[in-house]
């Protein structure tokens, strides 16, 4: 996803959606300063943002349609430009997808922590929302495992022997256990199917 | 008639950085001198001088007396990051400018700050780069426990690991802390190619003893040279003969015995440089500094402060120390400070292949 090392920003591409405002030029500065190319961009966020490195966005003005996205799954490092912390703009600010903030009027102060910031839970976010499909899946699994672990037991194996024999399937198939098992189920539908419902014997 | 500019002092004449602050008090005060004997000068420096006697809390209470009751706008002063720092919320709630005239770590670009010395890519890594490829390839770190032996430390480990070098050790001693017995043990054992010193004051100077002494004991005279970006020339006496031999870079350094040494150059400089950008126009004296820097380019005076990110474009030099003082080894012409080490001539081709993360 990312392309730069957290500590290298040099040549980062940086967008910033915000009405223009003086108060930006100290932004802008900064981030040039610190080795980013920034584009200015106002009220629509360009589908080219899509590929930028970080999105500096309103909390005040800003509203969802604003973002080719759904809420909360910016392909980008998010960073809100805070005004009002009134809690109503602060829930939507957190609710597109917040990764590091920055106060107004934004200072020479804090921007290159709040790259740092936002590109660290960016990337954190992006591992622990891979793990959770991850995981999700082989929860889902879980019934598919039993259904093929039931399957081997009707060859006369114990449970134990069952479970081994599906791992064993698994790498020999060079495939996760859920896979294999996936795999071995649906076999058994197919033939199943064919056959009006009588049993067949695996072995 | 010529213009009266008060311009405000901000050094701390005892405490642990008094001989650094000495230097570059001194440096600022001729600088000062010179500026007011000058006939060709259209305006005269009246200095408006505090001494926060080393305690970080009177910096801020200090400056913001001299910018609002005594009509400076530019102040001189600050040694330690810390103390800088300090007084930059005061610069900006009442519209001064700091001159910052000693080397720093970098990862700073105040619109309040003039970066007069040099950051990393004009001291530590022309300083790595010569050391990796004229003593090896394997380095040891010391330095005090605060940001800046910390971030010398940092960049270095990138910088070695970079150009295919290791990093044998990496030692950190509270400020002032001379118990370095143990860390000079490490390094007799391991036998870098070279040492990174990043300690500063009192620590320094019994590291570079105790080190001497270890050398001669192991017979390793001419082994184990020591690096330094903060060692200077108004360090040499309190050091001693033990700093005969460390390798220092920075932007400047005295060729002859007895000067003062790169901290004075440096604020004198900075005082000229302050002339004559308030010389370029009647009312430069309200003006930030990056408007000064514009407005006298266009007045053909071309600043050495950077317009964007105020930081002085400076020379490198590698120098010695041989005979109390400095020997150059090798030397750079000007470079354009890098303060966030973001811009590709910072770190060379040898930079490692960037991380790809999914």
């Amino acid at each position: 996803m990312s392309h730069i090392r957290t500590d290298h920003l040099g040549g980062a591409i940086a967008y910033l959606l915000h009405k223009p405002h003086p108060s930006m030029a100290g932004l802008v500065r900064q981030l040039q300063v610190i080795g980013l190319s920034v584009h200015e961009v106002w009220p629509e966020l360009p589908e080219a943002a899509m590929s930028a490195d970080f999105i500096f966005y309103d909390a005040d003005m800003g509203h969802d349609e604003q973002f080719p996205w759904p809420a909360g799954k910016s392909p980008v490092p998010m960073i809100a430009l805070v005004g009002s912390e009134a809690p109503g703009r602060l829930n939507w600010a957190l609710s597109i997808g917040a990764h590091s903030q920055l106060l107004k009027p934004v200072t020479d102060k804090g921007v290159y922590a709040a790259l740092i910031v936002a590109r660290s839970n960016f990337d954190r976010s992006v591992s622990s929302e891979a793990l959770i499909a991850d995981l999700q899946y082989r929860l889902s699994a879980r019934q598919t495992i039993v259904q093929a672990v039931v399957l081997l037991t009707l060859r006369g194996k114990s449970e134990a022997e069952a479970y081994d024999m599906l791992r064993q399937t698994a790498m020999a198939w060079r495939v996760t256990i859920e896979t294999a098992a996936e795999r071995l189920v649906a076999n058994y539908s197919n033939i199943e199917g064919t056959t009006n419902g009588r049993r067949i014997d695996l072995a | 008639m010529k213009r009266a500019v008060n311009i405000g002092v901000l050094f701390s004449c005892s405490g642990m950085y008094a001989a650094m602050s000495r230097a570059s008090l001194d440096g600022t005060l001729l600088g000062v001198q010179e500026v007011n004997a000058d006939p060709n000068n259209t305006l005269t420096f009246n200095v408006i001088e505090r001494d926060p006697e080393g305690r970080l809390d009177r910096y801020a209470p200090l400056c913001r007396e001299m910018l609002r009751e005594f009509d400076v706008k530019h102040i001189f002063g600050c040694i330690t990051s810390a103390s800088r720092k300090e007084v930059i919320p005061e610069l900006e709630r009442f519209d001064g400018i700091l001159w910052y005239m000693v080397p720093y770590e970098g990862f700073e670009a105040s619109e309040r700050v003039a970066y007069m010395h040099s950051c990393p890519n004009q001291h530590l890594l022309p300083l790595l780069d010569w050391s990796l490829e004229n003593l090896g390839k394997r380095a040891y770190l010391a330095g005090s426990n605060y940001i800046w032996g910390w971030e010398m430390a940092r960049i270095a480990r990138e910088r070695v690991a970079a150009s295919g070098g290791l990093v044998l050790g990496d030692r950190y001693v509270a400020v002032g802390d001379v118990d370095i017995d143990h860390i000079v043990a490490e390094i007799i054992r391991l036998k870098p190619n070279f040492i990174l010193n990043s300690l500063i004051g009192e620590s320094s100077y019994v590291f570079l003893s105790t080190l001497r002494d270890a050398r001669q004991k192991h017979g390793l005279t001419d082994e184990l040279p020591v690096l330094s970006c903060n060692f200077t020339e108004c360090e040499i006496g309190a050091a001693g003969a033990a700093a005969e031999g460390l390798i220092a870079a920075g932007p400047w350094f005295a060729s002859d015995i007895g000067h003062p040494g790169s901290f004075h150059e440096i604020a004198r400089q900075s005082v000229h440089e302050l002339a004559s950008l308030l010389q370029t126009h009647e009312n430069a004296q309200q003006c930030s500094l990056a408007e000064l820097i514009s407005v006298a380019a266009g007045a053909d005076y071309i600043s050495r402060i950077n317009p964007s990110h105020l930081h002085a474009n400076r020379p490198v030099k590698i120098v010695q120390l041989e005979g109390k003082r400095f020997v150059t080894l090798a030397e750079h012409g000007e470079r354009v400070a890098d303060p966030y080490l973001t811009h590709k001539t910072a770190l060379a081709q040898s930079r490692p292949r960037l991380r790809v993360v999914s």
